[in-house]
């Protein structure tokens, strides 16, 4: 479980495709809980992670913060201010969610830069994982659309600027969320693959990091970014 | 030639949408670019714009990918 993998399946003999092959399958420890999937196991992973450190962080507040409390309130301001710049005044409510979607998201991407020491493998290069988070995104938005605009309002707004707009705007509900999920998997898997590629080629010498700068981090975050950035302009577009 | 070649050239050619992505992207960070040069005040906003539309037309070169895996899964099962 913890050692240098990429080593030991260079032992394996046989040619580059297919040690990376062999690294991107499913790993194989998992498969002893009983079919429950590797993604899974490290969304509950960050999960725990997500849920203990809230408990730290907000266990003693106080009025004067020390070094600790500036910085989670920080974060914290700058998810409200974003939500603010996107949503308009109706951003109270889903701040928290898109809060909680984002440091999801930013831990979920950039996990990978632990996979060469620990088997920490990203979640979200499992299409099924994105999937789940752009069909809540899209419930998002038809459930806000619906409770701001009322059902008339919803039905009206299929029609906005002309009739004619309105196959399109059916549309829309089923291209947004696929392209969201396809755009977090696709990114992730990329960098994946590509971070595996550059490992095994480069036999653990001086590369991987330089590189897991920009596909691990840099990436991830940004694709955190834009998934719960385009979902918020989506909410603000239905419920203006 | 075999199937798993015409797989493999199959998946290769759905990748090159790469092409169209990254002249999207150039151009969107050219113009601003030049947005930021002549008003940097604006700064913030642009950022944000060209976040936006960079997601939207890198969007193409993420289909292309997924399509191609789709063809590598077909050739696996």
């Amino acid at each position: 479980m913890i050692g240098n993998a990429s080593v030991e399946a260079a032992g394996h003999g046989g040619s580059l495709g297919e040690n990376l092959t062999h690294h991107i399958q499913v790993f194989e420890w998992f498969k002893h809980f009983g079919g429950i999937s590797e993604s899974i196991v490290m969304t509950w992973f960050i999960m725990a992670v997500l849920i203990i450190a809230s408990y730290i962080f907000t266990r003693k507040l106080e009025t004067f913060p020390g070094k600790v409390q500036n910085f989670v309130e920080a974060i914290v301001g700058g998810i409200n201010s974003l939500a603010k710049s996107v949503l308009g005044h109706h951003w109270r409510p889903f701040a928290p969610y898109f809060g909680s979607i984002l440091l999801f998201l930013a831990i979920a991407n950039t996990i990978a830069m632990f996979n060469m020491t620990l088997i920490f493998r990203p979640p979200t290069k499992d299409v099924s994982v994105t999937a789940a988070m752009a069909i809540m995104s899209i419930i998002l938005v038809i459930g806000s659309q619906l409770y701001y605009k009322g059902i008339g309002g919803t039905f009206k707004s299929l029609f906005e600027p002309m009739w004619i707009i309105f196959p399109f705007k059916i549309l829309d509900y089923f291209t947004r969320p696929l392209s969201l999920c396809l755009r977090l998997f696709g990114n992730v898997f990329g960098a994946f693959v590509m971070m595996e590629l550059i490992i095994l080629a480069s036999h653990n010498f001086a590369l991987p990091p330089i590189f897991s700068l920009y596909f691990d981090i840099f990436d991830g975050l940004l694709q955190a970014f834009i998934f719960v950035f385009l979902s918020m302009l989506y909410i603000g577009e239905a419920i203006e | 030639m075999d199937n798993n070649a015409l797989f493999a050239i199959a998946a290769g050619i759905a990748v090159l949408t790469g092409f169209g992505a990254g002249i999207g992207i150039g151009n969107a960070t050219g113009r601003a670019t030049e947005a930021v040069a002549r008003q940097p005040e604006a700064d913030g906003k642009i950022t944000k714009t060209l976040l936006l539309g960079m997601a939207l037309s890198e969007a193409t070169a993420i289909y292309g990918l997924a399509v191609s895996l789709i063809i590598l899964f077909l050739k696996m099962h």
